[in-house]
């Protein structure tokens, strides 16, 4: 298997019990991402993506099929393996940011490297290193409900970071900011690139997909690339 | 994820929910609390009993009138005679009989036990006189009205006054004169049913005519010769008086001081498992308070779960940020307890029972309490640790 592969999917089956119905929503999809790519993976509501990248993440298994991530068998895995392998290769950035509400930002930063079992001097300096990169040096104090939803897209985006995964997978990541906002964290998602991420946004925005590098396309389940 | 970064967040979600946390704990609490006096309690009650047995010569023996029967009627100075002449296995043998009357010297009055007795009641009890005699047989033939007097009734009526001077003065009790012939060693326990500190002893006849009146109860206390004779004394006493009371032989009874004891005990031990019982259900009570709020709280917070999870949160992160809220709120709850019962054994003074605070109540109080928390907690602990991310982070 090529070692530049992070992503390496092939014929990969997912699909769902609807009563007695099976719902298939992925059929048999291949895919690849190397290194140092960034990806879109583009299509409309209902179309899989979001299963896909469910998949992608680690949170959700394929029914049959192969899933490697970083050269890892991923479905041999159990859950508490899975959820070192979410942390160590996987930088989730989500559409509704999900940051922990009670926790300051610098806490929800930390938390990756705190589940990782660091302590937290050396989790704190490297939040706070992080939080000053994505640009919010001066907020590491704040809750995340006293932040504009862009600064908790960023706060988020520090969280992905702070643990050096492999890939950033981001799931509508600018979908719940105006389009200025969105514009920023598009830009900061591209800069990212540039300095080396692997980087697989999910998206329904041509607009937004069309700043990736490569477009991957859902529809019903198929992917045509 | 380390320990300390486990209690960190127990700690941020006991903050938010201050007033729930407080709710919660109520339970714990008061089945703390409850355990300590508990415990206490049956503690104090056996305090008391060997406190009240501990003047008592085990080889005594009370025979009583059985319920039903006619007071004075059934037990009566020919009983003590026959048993003083027909039982081999008794040492000694007096008659009581109780009651209480207004007491005066001067001018202070107070009221007290009375005993009317016969002279054998001094050994029987172990009584030792300070100052000055007992009873003796003389006065009793003679109906003497003569008084022995307990220390405390003594520091009450002459205050200051040296024991020698007290012999030898006249006490008015329930309006006669009486003489005092002796002073009472202070015992500092108490015997059950009269406590001779706070006690007057006068001969029987003297008492039955002029204090307690014909229809007071009396009984009759027998030493034994020996431990060992306790029963034989037991059949020799029952022989006598069936014989002397012709046929009327259920009319008293016979127990000895010995069985009493067990008797005291036993009803002590049962009612420090009733109360223990009170406190294992409201602990239980209170336990499922606990688990109750937890599985509202699991479920409040399955969108947090979901995102720990997703970010790298295992089983254990989770079951033990549960286990320990629940731990946390259940050891707090039990120091709760224990300081309230710290304040509320003081004033269980006021009240009839003797509460006797120890190590062991505090100790059993806490163990029980964290045993509650930790017991109730697993289950949805567990439950928040087993939800799968996908369903968790998709949670509204």
């Amino acid at each position: 298997m090529d070692q530049e592969n992070i992503i390496y999917m092939k014929d990969v089956v997912k699909s769902y019990k609807m009563g007695n119905n099976e719902l298939v929503v992925l059929k048999e999809v291949s895919l690849q991402v190397k290194r140092g790519e960034f990806v879109a993976v583009l299509g409309p509501s209902g179309s899989g993506k979001s299963t896909l990248m469910n998949i992608i993440g680690c949170i959700d298994v394929v029914n049959s099929g192969e899933y490697r991530l970083s050269g890892q068998n991923i479905d041999a895995k159990s859950e508490d393996e899975l959820s070192a392998i979410r942390n160590r290769e996987i930088g989730f950035v989500f559409q509704k940011f999900n940051l922990l509400p009670k926790y300051t930002a610098i806490h929800n930063v930390q938390m990756p490297l705190l589940l990782r079992g660091l302590d937290r001097k050396t989790a704190y300096e490297k939040a706070k290193y992080v939080l000053e990169k994505v640009g919010l040096g001066d907020r590491i104090d704040h809750k995340p409900l006293e932040l504009s939803g862009g600064q908790q897209q960023r706060v988020s985006i520090a969280r992905a970071l702070v643990g050096d995964p492999n890939i950033l997978l981001a799931d509508e990541p600018t979908g719940a900011l105006d389009s200025q906002t969105g514009k920023e964290i598009m830009d900061m998602f591209l800069q990212l690139n540039q300095q080396g991420n692997t980087i697989v946004i999910i998206t329904h925005d041509e607009e937004i997909a069309q700043k990736a590098k490569r477009i991957i396309h859902v529809k019903d389940g198929n992917i045509y690339q | 994820m380390r320990m300390t970064e486990i209690f960190t967040a127990v700690f941020i979600n006991i903050k938010e929910n201050k007033f729930k946390v407080f709710l919660t704990s109520l339970g714990i609490i008061v089945g703390a609390l409850t355990i300590v006096l508990v415990i206490g309690i049956g503690k104090g009650s056996q305090a008391n009993v060997e406190e009240q047995f501990k003047r008592l010569n085990v080889g005594t023996l009370y025979i009583m009138p059985n319920f039903g029967g006619k007071g004075t009627e059934t037990l009566s100075l020919e009983d003590i005679e026959a048993i003083k002449e027909e039982a081999s296995s008794v040492s000694a043998v007096t008659i009581v009989v109780n009651g209480s009357s207004e007491v005066s010297y001067a001018k202070t009055s107070t009221s007290a036990s009375i005993a009317g007795a016969t002279k054998d009641f001094q050994n029987i009890n172990n009584l030792s006189v300070a100052q000055g005699e007992f009873i003796t047989d003389a006065h009793n033939e003679k109906r003497k009205k003569v008084a022995v007097i307990g220390a405390e009734i003594a520091t009450v009526l002459f205050e200051e006054k040296e024991y020698s001077e007290i012999v030898g003065e006249d006490i008015v009790i329930n309006g006669k004169r009486y003489e005092v012939i002796g002073v009472l060693e202070r015992l500092g326990g108490n015997m059950p049913g009269f406590n001779p500190d706070e006690g007057i002893i006068v001969p029987y006849d003297v008492a039955e005519k002029y204090i307690v009146g014909k229809r007071a109860r009396t009984s009759i206390m027998a030493l034994a010769k020996d431990i060992d004779y306790v029963a034989d004394a037991a059949d020799e006493i029952t022989q006598i008086l069936a014989k002397l009371h012709k046929g009327k032989s259920d009319d008293f009874r016979v127990r000895d001081a010995g069985s009493s004891l067990v008797a005291a005990q036993d009803s002590a031990k049962v009612m420090t498992l009733l109360l223990m019982s009170i406190a294992t259900i409201v602990l239980i009570v209170g336990g499922i308070g606990i688990m109750n709020v937890l599985f509202v709280s699991v479920k409040e917070r399955t969108k947090e779960i979901g995102i720990l999870k997703a970010i790298g949160a295992r089983k254990k992160d989770i079951l033990l940020q549960f286990l320990l809220e629940s731990v946390v709120i259940s050891t707090s709850g039990g120091l709760i307890g224990i300081f309230l019962s710290i304040m509320i054994i003081p004033l269980m003074k006021y009240t009839d029972i003797s509460v006797l605070p120890s190590f062991l109540g505090y100790g059993m109080g806490l163990v029980f309490s964290i045993a509650t928390g930790t017991f109730f907690g697993y289950y949805p602990a567990m439950k928040a640790a087993n939800l799968k991310p996908i369903d968790a982070l998709n949670y509204e």
